[in-house]
C-alpha cells in the first residue's frame, strides 16, 4: 500500500492545508484561530509546507500592521489530493 | 493543535473539522452595498432639489460626485474589510471582479458620454443611467446568488426592473423627467443597496451574537 505523504501526515499540516484548500487564500491569524495552535508552532509548520512548495506565502503590510496571507499553490493542490486518495485506500472507503 | 503524527481516522477526522469550520456561512457585512446606496440617493435627492428649485441643467455634473467619491472610499473599505476578516473566499473573489469589472466599465463609459458631449456635441448620458441600472443589478443578483442572500436577489430584481423601465424610456425617446424618473431612480437604489445593506448588517450582528454567546 502507498505510503501517506509524510509532509502532510501531521496534525497542524493537514489542518492548515485542509483550510487553504477551501479558501483563495488565508491571513495568519484566521489559521491560527481556525487551528487553535500557537504563532511559533504555525509560523513552523508554514514554513515547512512552503519550502516543500505546497503554499506560498505573501509577507505584506496591510495598513500599518504585517500582514501574512497564505494560498495552496498547484503543486500543494495536487499533493494534498493525493494524500486524501491514499487515505481513502488505507480507511477502504 | 499540536505537531504530531496522526492515525489514518484522525487525519480524516482533522480533514473534516477543518471544512467544518471554513465552510461556515460567511456574507460579510453590508457597508459597502449602505455606502454606496447612500451616496446615490443623496447625491440624487440633492440633484433633484437643485433641478426644481433653478431648471438649470448644470447641476447634471453632480453625478460625477458619485464615482469621485464612491470608488475610492470602495478601495479602502474593500481593503479593510479584508484586513479583519482575515481570509478570502472563492465567492469574494468572484463578487469583488464581478464588482470592478461593472466599475471599470461604468468609469470607461462615464469617459465616452463625456468625450461625445464635449468633443461631438452629443447627449448620450441617458446611456449611464440605463447601464447603471442594469449593470448593478446584474451583479447584485449574482453575488445574491453566490452568497445564497435573498434579499441581494430581492433587492437586484426591483432594480432592474427600474433599469428596464429606463432603456425602454430611452429607446422610445421619452424623456427622462426629473419629477417622476428621479424619484424612480432613488426608489430603485434603496430597493437594491440601502434595504440588502441593513439586512446583510442585521444578520452579521445576529451571527456575531449567536458566536459569542
Amino acid at each position: 500500500m502507498k505510503e501517506l505523504n509524510p509532509l502532510l501526515h501531521s496534525q497542524l499540516r493537514l489542518a492548515v492545508m485542509s483550510i487553504l484548500m477551501n479558501v483563495e487564500e488565508a491571513d495568519f491569524v484566521y489559521l491560527k484561530e481556525k487551528t487553535e495552535s500557537t504563532a511559533g508552532n504555525l509560523s513552523v509548520q508554514l514554513d515547512k509546507l512552503s519550502s516543500a512548495g505546497y503554499i506560498s506565502i505573501e509577507k505584506g503590510m496591510s495598513g500599518k500592521r504585517p500582514r501574512t496571507a497564505c494560498s495552496v499553490t498547484s503543486e500543494g493542490r495536487k499533493a494534498f489530493e493525493e494524500y486524501v486518495e491514499t487515505l481513502k485506500t488505507y480507511l477502504g472507503i | 493543535m499540536e505537531e504530531r503524527k496522526l492515525t489514518e481516522k484522525e487525519s480524516l477526522e482533522v480533514i473534516t473539522a477543518m471544512i467544518a469550520r471554513t465552510k461556515e456561512r460567511y456574507i460579510g457585512n453590508g457597508n459597502i452595498l449602505l455606502m454606496w446606496g447612500y451616496l446615490v440617493v443623496c447625491v440624487t435627492i440633492l440633484l433633484w432639489i437643485m433641478l426644481a428649485t433653478t431648471q438649470q441643467n448644470v447641476w447634471n455634473w453632480l453625478w460625477f460626485a458619485i464615482p469621485l467619491i464612491g470608488f475610492p472610499v470602495t478601495i479602502i473599505m474593500a481593503r479593510k474589510e479584508q484586513r479583519e476578516n482575515g481570509v478570502t473566499t472563492y465567492s469574494d473573489k468572484v463578487t469583488s471582479r464581478l464588482w470592478t469589472i461593472f466599475g471599470i466599465s461604468e468609469l470607461v463609459l462615464m469617459l465616452m458620454c463625456l468625450g461625445f458631449s464635449l468633443f461631438l456635441n452629443i447627449n448620450c448620458w441617458a446611456s449611464m443611467l440605463v447601464y447603471s441600472c442594469i449593470g448593478a443589478p446584474l451583479a447584485e443578483i449574482a453575488q445574491g446568488i453566490f452568497l445564497r442572500e435573498n434579499s441581494l436577489c430581492a433587492g437586484g430584481i426591483v432594480g432592474l426592473a427600474v433599469g428596464l423601465v429606463t432603456l425602454c424610456c430611452v429607446a422610445s425617446g421619452v424623456v427622462l423627467n426629473a419629477n417622476w424618473y428621479l424619484p424612480l431612480f432613488i426608489f430603485g437604489f434603496v430597493c437594491m443597496m440601502i434595504i440588502p445593506g441593513h439586512v446583510i448588517n442585521h444578520k452579521a450582528k445576529v451571527n456575531y451574537k449567536v458566536k459569542n454567546i
